[in-house]
């Protein structure tokens, strides 16, 4: 079942159900209020047909007839029956004559008074005792109310009743349908969009905060992301192949032109120089390309044990210093945890060697040998390493795609490189649980802040 | 024994580098009990003060990253500081900021020659009424470079 049927459905019982508690509830409570309220009328004849019937004589009969000739609208089918008791066998007699239950007569003279019923007809009466004479007062009447204003009611209230109906049906259907208008109109325009044209997007109505528009930003933002990524895809595909394909081509045509005649022993070897020179570039790709891969995928054990991170950067400060004899970078070691503790995480040493080497290396590479300042501190949870350069920077525009592979910066290209360091000192970082932040300003410096969370070494 | 001692904070990871000069100071000597204060006038407002929380206020104002900022000093400094509060300071003139210090037991005040404070809404800076203080008052003086920004701050606690 649709959630439209199903809304609508249960929109429907809920309001049928409630109309018929309250109809049958009114119906009900009336009715017996009808039958209590008849009851007190025909007593309060009985004991006055009793006062002026058997008192003729005094004063006060007279005024109890006028009353009742005066005020007291005529019953339906109303009779009233005096009669005297003074034998067990004048009950019996009295019931034949009057045609009144006898059973009813019986619980008067027991009770002093009761009321009863018998179908439309109801019995009020009392037991009046006079000059040492016992009489029973009876007053018989049709309770008009009950055949006539009740069936009113009733008719009244299943017509109603049955109108509710109607229009409820009428009302949870319209409601279902146009609740679920938008999120219909959202799965329209979803289906629409495909990996063909994913720029596609839904229309945002900037009306109140409500759930719907929620669910388009949040169907918009998805698409974003699966914008960027396809797009990444595609990139990373011709660069990679770009940046394949140049050293190849270099190699290619330099063994064509060493091929074409006979040449000196020096031209073959300037020849192989360049080609050993071309293929070093062509493996140092395919290398990290190979790293970034493996780093990608959660899928493949790495070996994680507790390392000290300031060990790693003195590691990687001294690596640096056999590859680039010129740099500058400068340790900041100020603000070190006292509890050596707070310096250990979990990882990979290799990897988390990678990573650094890779991010001073670029740090000192786009500031000329400028220096480049490491601080390494450590909150509660976590390790804090920011690498601060006063190199190009990066312009704002382009910082979304930094972590883009084969990405280089428009103001890079006094630079060597082929756009792999950060992806993958970001990969390795992210292996880590960690984060990876970087701030730039043109001109002025990049810093970079990594984020690892400390090991957990239980304490004995 | 310690000492207690007053750092203005504007909940900016740079102001608390004013702390961290402080700290160095006082390497040796006595341990440190650090109250660092803010500087907020009272809500007019009868139904804001109904619900009045200095914790919650403080908590609404502090970000992530000072607390991780904080975190750093704290581990740097580790047997050096007792303890760090956070304090609101809702008075308007000397006089209550006197009643304030004495009532955190400051010994000696730490504040920068130079920062600018960033106000949030009804903070004030409390400069002009700390420096009517008796009690001893160091100036800092440290380098200041860009502004409070809502992140990325955490790496102006390694400036200097």
């Amino acid at each position: 079942m649709k959630t439209q049927s199903k809304i609508a459905l249960v929109l429907f019982i809920c309001n049928l159900t409630l109309v018929l508690i309250f109809g049958l509830g009114i119906y009900y409570f009336l009715n017996k209020y009808s039958f209590v309220d008849f009851y007190k009328r025909l007593e309060t004849r009985a004991i006055i047909t009793a006062k002026y019937n058997l008192e003729q004589d005094t004063l006060n009969a007279e005024a109890f007839k006028t009353i009742r000739e005066q005020y007291f609208e005529k019953l339906e089918q109303e009779r009233q029956y005096v009669f005297e008791v003074n034998a067990t066998s004048t009950l019996s007699q009295a019931a034949k004559k009057y045609q009144l239950p006898l059973y009813f007569l019986k619980s008067v003279l027991k009770e002093g008074k009761t009321t009863s019923n018998d179908g439309n007809t109801f019995y009020a009466g009392i037991k009046y005792n006079l000059n040492n004479k016992l009489y029973l007062v009876v007053v018989t009447a049709e309770n008009y109310y009950v055949s006539h204003h009740l069936r009113v009611l009733r008719n009244i209230l299943f017509g109603g009743m049955f109108l509710i109906v109607l229009i409820t049906i009428y009302l949870s259907i319209y409601f279902s349908k146009h609740i679920f208008d938008p999120i219909k109109q959202i799965t329209d325009k979803v289906k629409q969009i495909s990996t063909e044209n994913i720029h596609l997007r839904l229309e945002e109505k900037d009306t109140n905060n409500n759930e719907i528009s929620e669910l388009t930003a949040t169907f918009n933002d998805l698409l974003n992301r699966l914008e960027t990524a396809f797009e990444t895809q595609k990139n990373f595909i011709s660069n990679a192949s770009h940046e394949l394909s140049t050293p190849l081509t270099s190699i290619i045509g330099e063994a064509d032109v060493a091929l074409i005649k006979e040449r000196t022993v020096e031209d073959y070897q300037l020849a192989m120089q360049n080609i050993l020179q071309q293929a070093e570039r062509l493996d140092q790709i395919t290398k990290s390309l190979v790293f970034l891969a493996r780093t990608g995928y959660k899928g493949k054990k790495i070996i994680f044990e507790i390392v000290r991170t300031d060990e790693i950067i003195w590691e990687v400060k001294s690596l640096i210093d056999q590859l680039n004899h010129q740099n500058h970078i400068i340790l900041d070691l100020n603000l070190l945890p006292e509890d050596e503790k707070r310096l250990k995480i979990k990882g990979n040493r290799q990897l988390l060697q990678l990573a650094l080497a890779n991010i001073l290396n670029n740090a000192c590479k786009h500031s000329h040998n400028k220096p480049v300042i490491v601080y390494l501190a450590s909150s509660d949870n976590q390790v804090i390493i920011v690498i601060k350069d006063e190199g190009v920077g990066i312009p704002k525009e382009e910082i979304a795609y930094i972590y883009d592979p084969f990405f280089r910066a428009s103001n890079t290209h006094l630079f060597e490189g082929y756009g792999i360091g950060l992806p993958l000192a970001r990969n390795i970082i992210k292996l880590h649980e960690g984060q990876l932040t970087l701030t730039s300003e043109v001109n002025v410096g990049t810093t970079v802040q990594i984020k690892i969370p400390i090991a957990r070494i239980l304490k004995f | 024994m310690q000492k207690t001692i007053l750092v203005p904070t504007d909940f900016c990871v740079a102001s608390l580098n004013t702390l961290r000069l402080a700290l160095e100071k006082n390497q040796q000597g006595l341990s440190l009990k650090v109250v660092l204060m803010y500087a907020e006038l009272l809500e007019d407002s009868i139904a804001e003060l109904l619900f009045y929380s200095p914790e919650k206020r403080i908590n609404a104002l502090k970000s992530n990253e000072f607390d991780e900022a904080l975190s750093i000093l704290k581990n740097r400094f580790e047997n050096r500081i007792v303890e760090v509060s956070l304090e609101l300071f809702h008075g308007y003139n000397h006089q209550a900021f006197n009643h304030f210090t004495d009532a955190n037991g400051i010994d000696e005040i730490y504040i920068p020659k130079t920062y600018q404070f960033n106000l949030l809404s009804r903070g004030f800076n409390p400069m002009p009424i700390i420096k009517k203080s008796k009690l001893p008052i160091y100036e800092l003086e440290w380098q200041y470079q860009g502004v409070c920004l809502e992140n990325n701050q955490l790496h102006l606690i390694f400036n200097n």
